[in-house]
C-alpha cells in the first residue's frame, strides 16, 4: 500500500494527461494517508509543504513530458522517491490519449491501473532510479558537411558555450555534455576522466576530460554548480559519447548555483547552430 | 478580431472549490466563449515559462480562484497580466447555502449547476 507519501502532481489544466495526473493524486490521497502538494501554491508558499516533504517520501506524477512537477521538485531540492509520467504510462498500455478533458471510461481505467500498480509495493515497476528521475528529451536539427552529419538540440532549455559544451537546464539542475562538433572532431573517444561528485565547479571551470587518438580535451562547464551525478558508464564505454553525445553520452549533472548570471555568457540553439555550421564548412574547405 | 481574454483558474487540486474554479474556466473557454477566450495553465506561469508569460503580460485576464489564498489572481498579477475581473468561487457558493457540491474529484449535480453559473458570469465579463 502506498502510504505516508506526499504526492506532487502536475497542474494539468488543459491536457488529458494532466487531468489524469490530478485525479490519480486525489484517489491516492483519498484512499490512504497521502497528502497532495498543490504545485502552484507550493511555488508561492513553501512553508506549508517543506515540512511534509521532509517527513514523507515523495511521489511525482507528471502529465506530459514537459514534466512541470519534476521541474518543481528539482527546483525545491526535493528527493523524488517515485515518479510516473502519465503520457508514457498510457503509451506503454497502448492507450491513446485524446484532447478530451473529461475523465471517461478509458481514462478512469488508466487511473485505476496505476493506482493498483502503485499500491502493489513500495518498489513497484513504476519507480525510476537515480538519473532517470528527470528525463531529458532532445529535439534535434541537423546539417551535413561532407560525410559528417551534425546534430544540435534545439530545445529552448539547452544552452551552449563557445567550447562546444551544452547544458540542459531543468529547474535548478542541469545535465551537461559535449556537442556533436567535439565528438566528430575527436573521432573515436578512448578515455573519459569524470569530475568528482560533490565538486564545486565554476562556469568555464574544468568538468573532466575526454581523450581520443587525436587529442585530449578538457570539458569546460557551461554552468556553475555542484556535481551531483556523473555518467559512470562512460568510464567503461567512452565511445558512447561518439554514439550520441547528448543522450547516452552525457557527462555530468550539476545543481546550479548561479544560472541567471551564467546564462548571460551562454548562447541558444539559433546562434550555436549558425556558428557551428560555418566552422564545419570552413574546416571542410 | 480582438485578442482572446485569458481565463486562468487556480490549480485547485484536492479541493472541491478548486475543481469548480477549473471546471468553470474550461466551460467558458470550450463551451461559452470559444472564440473570445482561451486558458493558460497557471503552473506554466509560475514556473516562468516564457510562452505562458508572453501570453498574459499586458493582456486582459480573468482569474478564477477557489479559495481565499487567491493563487491565480496573485500570480497572474505578478507575471504582468491585466486582471479585468477576479472571480471568487466562494462568492457564488455562498449564494447556495446548504447544498453539497461534490468531492475534489467529482462534482455533484448541484456542483455542476454552480459551475455553469460561475462560467456564465465569466462569459459576461469576457464579452463585455
Amino acid at each position: 500500500m502506498l502510504e505516508n507519501y506526499v504526492i506532487l502532481p502536475c497542474n494539468g489544466l488543459d491536457k488529458c494527461a494532466g487531468r489524469i495526473s490530478g485525479q490519480l493524486a486525489i484517489k491516492l490521497s483519498e484512499n490512504a494517508d497521502n497528502v497532495i502538494i498543490c504545485p502552484v501554491f507550493y511555488r508561492v508558499s513553501e512553508t506549508k509543504y517543506n515540512k511534509l516533504a521532509a517527513e514523507r517520501k515523495l511521489l511525482v506524477i507528471d502529465g506530459c513530458r514537459t514534466q512541470c512537477a519534476s521541474k518543481l521538485a528539482a527546483e525545491k531540492n526535493l528527493k523524488i522517491s517515485r515518479k510516473i509520467i502519465i503520457a508514457d504510462e498510457a503509451k506503454n498500455r497502448n492507450v491513446e490519449l485524446t484532447d478530451n478533458l473529461r475523465i471517461q471510461e478509458k481514462e478512469q481505467a488508466i487511473i485505476d491501473t496505476l493506482f493498483n500498480d502503485l499500491n502493489k509495493s513500495d518498489d513497484a515497476a513504476v519507480t525510476p532510479s537515480g538519473d532517470e528521475l528527470i528525463s531529458y528529451d532532445f529535439v534535434y536539427e541537423t546539417f551535413q558537411v561532407g560525410k559528417f552529419i551534425f546534430r544540435i538540440p534545439k530545445n529552448k532549455e539547452v544552452y551552449f558555450n563557445e567550447n562546444d559544451c551544452w547544458a540542459y537546464v531543468v529547474g535548478n539542475r542541469a545535465r551537461v555534455g559535449v556537442t556533436d562538433y567535439v565528438q566528430q572532431n575527436l573521432s573515436d573517444i578512448l578515455y573519459f576522466n569524470p569530475p568528482e561528485i560533490g565538486a564545486e565547479i565554476d562556469q568555464f571551470g574544468e568538468l573532466g576530460e575526454i581523450e581520443s587518438s587525436k587529442a585530449l580535451v578538457e570539458l569546460i562547464s557551461p554552468v556553475s554548480g555542484r556535481v551531483v551525478a556523473v555518467n559512470e558508464t562512460l568510464v567503461q564505454k567512452p565511445e558512447m559519447i561518439n554514439e550520441n553525445p547528448y543522450e547516452l553520452g552525457w557527462i555530468a549533472e550539476l545543481e546550479l548555483t548561479n544560472f541567471e548570471s551564467d546564462k548571460e555568457l551562454l548562447i541558444g540553439f539559433d546562434k550555436y547552430f549558425t556558428i557551428t555550421q560555418k566552422r564545419a564548412e570552413d574546416a571542410n574547405v | 478580431m480582438s485578442e482572446k481574454v485569458k481565463i486562468i483558474p487556480c490549480s485547485g487540486i484536492g479541493k472541491v472549490f478548486g475543481l469548480m474554479a477549473r471546471e468553470a474556466a474550461l466551460e467558458t473557454v470550450h463551451e461559452l466563449c470559444p472564440d473570445t477566450s482561451e486558458t493558460v495553465c497557471l503552473a506554466y506561469i509560475v514556473t516562468g515559462d516564457e510562452d505562458a508569460r508572453e501570453k498574459i503580460t499586458g493582456h486582459n485576464c480573468i482569474t478564477v480562484d477557489g479559495c481565499p489564498k487567491m493563487c491565480a489572481a496573485k500570480n497572474v498579477s505578478l507575471a504582468g497580466g491585466i486582471i479585468i475581473e477576479e472571480i471568487k468561487v466562494l462568492d457564488t457558493v455562498k449564494e447556495h447555502k446548504g447544498k453539497q457540491f461534490g468531492s475534489p474529484s467529482q462534482l455533484s449535480a448541484d456542483g455542476e449547476a454552480v459551475v455553469i453559473e460561475i462560467a456564465t458570469k465569466i462569459a459576461k465579463k469576457t464579452n463585455k
